[in-house]
């Protein structure tokens, strides 16, 4: 894991206290609310519907234990006992006092966390695949390259005021975890005939009202342009980026309004004119970095444990959770598992403070101390002897973490939604609740196999409604919640946007609605065929009508 | 500028420090209790929002605003699901907010 150097810690350390001094100004009167809110928001602080909201940033969804631990210890101190981790691989907490905020970032601070850019028109947190570093399947592992965006695109001067918030994220693998083609900036690492590392560039991806898959516009980035090419997209951005009208103000926007050869130009000739400027790091800071995530020294183990597969031929639970909650590692007889935050009936992403410290414990004992957070709002121990497992899915399952539903059905994303977010329309959890309780058996959820929900309180889609398999975003309609149900889209590298099926549904008939479509993929699948594959092959109609003829 | 308010209205705004919902009160204060709340309409309920903002000023509430309230047995409620919402605390945690008590506290 990166570890801050000194110039890490004044850095964070001069921002709290800055912070300190605005909030006490602010408390006195000094600052009226207009002048504050820029500056509480660059700090991560929301006003939402019951109280403040902190963001507290999760660099790339890696953590320590100890910065979990952390995070429990401000969940019990300052909140009330439970936090919530997000689409953006961060964790937010719903209850903190302005007043205390600076004590809070101050207690982040001192285990290297802190909560700038996580709001704001500036570049955010940089996201990126849950396994990175630690998973079979990757070029390279991408956080080097994402602690570098983080150092450059902390409080650079250019970028703090863009049009809109900015998002970036990068995985090293073929198979797409982290939805680059859905970010603001999306970056694919690769490596060329002569095994040195590049990346391919995407631009242009978002959700919210418009949503748009990324375009390429470089195929192959060399690792040494890194950063001065993407400083050539901001300013093209910046420059051109409307600033007159909020919803047309994303990079997506100006991409299309542009055409991406047009912005391509554009990117290339700023490239061209900047290079020279030293932006780029040299080899050896690139070396340096990457130091930080070496992969820890995992001896080779046997991939098969027989008393592994004891507990899972007698435990049906144990096998689905084996089947689905754990992925394959770089170092044989090791997995990745997946924690899941989604117990049927429960609110996705949340994790009380007790259940923080058992998965740092857990971190600590099995896994080289080191947690990941997912965008679909889980948390990962990355790096678990398979020998451990039977021990540790013990554990998680007397906490209420258990659940072995990663990849299927119930492991839905939801946003905060209308019971807390300001934003919202119609709340989002309690639906996710009634459908994580109608599909509550395993056996049937195992039989519908991999299939994304993802669910949204608005247009905003923070919960990433457009790139669901099965999407639901809520809206007010008449001053009533209703739900439409979009079908066909991914977040992964085949992405995809979803399409509206219909008229929407109160929020009982949306979790009928949403079985009658996965009673027509039952229905219609051929063998071995998941749910997008079918709908792909068959069409929305068949969908349709299943729904709605039978209303 | 949002658009006009029709029927009886009342003022929520938040606590500056801990974020709290209150509502703004005929005796001039601040209540976590919808039902204390004072309501007017039209004009009279711009005269109450200037009333409220006069806690704007003194750096007790943020963002004071006028809302669609349901009268019953003269004790006005909000009326919007958002502001429902907000009265009574998250729906999905029946342990957290003002339905658990008015006496309930941020923290």
């Amino acid at each position: 894991m990166y570890a801050y150097d000194a110039y890490d810690h004044a850095l964070v350390k001069s921002r709290v206290a800055e912070f300190r001094d605005q909030v006490e100004r602010r408390v006195k009167g000094e600052l009226t609310e207009e002048e504050f809110r820029p500056l509480r928001l660059m700090n991560g602080l929301y006003l939402q519907l019951h109280a403040y909201m902190l963001r507290v940033a999760v660099p790339y969804g890696t953590m320590s234990a100890d910065q979990m631990r952390r995070l429990a210890h401000v969940a019990r101190k300052y909140d009330k006992g439970y936090g919530h981790f997000t689409t953006r691989q961060n964790i937010q907490y719903n209850w903190p006092k302005l007043s205390e905020t600076p004590d809070i970032l101050d207690e982040l601070a001192e285990v290297e966390m802190h909560a700038i850019q996580t709001s704001g028109n500036c570049i955010r947190n940089v996201t990126t695949d849950q396994f990175a570093g630690a998973t079979a399947d990757e070029v390279a592992d991408p956080r080097p390259y994402a602690e570098l965006l983080r150092q450059w695109s902390t409080f650079h001067p250019e970028f703090s005021f863009l049009p809109r918030k900015f998002k970036f994220a990068i995985t090293g693998a073929a198979t797409d975890r982290a939805a680059v083609k859905w970010h603001d900036i999306g970056l694919i690492v690769k490596k060329n005939d002569a095994g040195e590392i590049g990346f391919e560039v995407l631009v242009g991806g978002g959700m919210g009202r418009t949503p748009v898959i990324g375009k390429t516009i470089r195929e192959f980035l060399p690792e040494a342009d890194f950063l001065s090419y993407q400083e050539a997209i901001l300013r093209v951005y910046n420059e051109h980026g409307r600033r007159d009208n909020k919803y047309k103000a994303r990079i997506k926007i100006l991409v299309e309004a542009m055409g991406v050869e047009e912005f391509q130009r554009q990117v290339e000739e700023e490239w061209q004119r900047i290079k020279h400027i030293p932006i780029d790091v040299p080899a050896e800071e690139i070396a340096r970095i990457n130091a930080f995530f070496t992969p820890p020294p995992l001896p080779v183990l046997d991939d098969n444990v027989p008393s592994v597969d004891d507990l899972a031929r007698k435990n049906f639970v144990f096998a689905s959770w084996l089947k689905n909650n754990t992925n394959p590692h770089k170092v044989p007889g090791h997995v990745n598992v997946t924690i899941s935050l989604k117990p049927h009936g429960g609110i996705p992403g949340d994790a009380t403070d007790a259940q923080m410290d058992l998965v740092a414990a857990l971190a600590d004992e099995y896994s080289q101390s080191e947690i990941r957070v997912s965008h679909e709002q889980n948390l990962i121990l990355p790096h678990v002897a398979k020998k451990d497992l039977a021990a540790i899915w013990t554990d998680l399952d007397e906490a209420g973490l258990g659940t072995a539903n990663v990849g299927l059905l119930t492991d839905m994303i939801a946003c905060p939604g209308l019971d807390y977010c300001a934003l919202a329309n119609a709340r989002s959890i309690p639906i996710a609740q009634a459908i994580t309780k109608r599909f509550d058996d395993m056996k049937r959820l195992q039989d519908i196999g991999p299939l994304k929900v993802k669910m949204s309180g608005c247009i905003n889609s923070c919960g990433h409604h457009h790139a669901g398999h099965i999407g639901i975003l809520g809206v007010d309609r008449k001053g009533e919640e209703s739900y439409q149900l979009l079908l066909g889209g991914s977040g992964a590298e085949d992405a995809s946007k979803a399409a509206i099926l219909g008229p929407g549904f109160n929020e009982h008939d949306i979790v009928d609605a949403l079985e009658k479509v996965v009673a027509v993929y039952l229905g219609e699948r051929e063998e071995g065929e998941e749910f997008l594959a079918t709908y792909r092959r068959v069409g929305q109609q068949v969908f349709k009508e299943a729904v709605y003829d039978a209303a | 500028m949002a658009k006009k308010l029709k029927g009886p209205q009342m003022i929520l705004a938040n606590y500056l420090d801990d974020g709290r919902v209150v509502f703004f009160t005929e005796a001039g204060g601040w209540s976590a209790s919808p039902t204390e709340a004072a309501y007017a309409e039209e004009d009279a309920a711009d005269a109450l929002l200037a009333e409220a903002n006069k806690s704007t000023a003194s750096n007790l509430i943020v963002g004071a605003e006028l809302i669609g309230a349901t009268i019953t047995d003269g004790k006005p409620f909000p009326s919007h699901m958002k502001h429902v919402m907000q009265a009574k605390g998250p729906s999905v945690r029946l342990d957290l907010g003002y339905q658990v008590s008015t006496d309930w506290e941020a923290r």
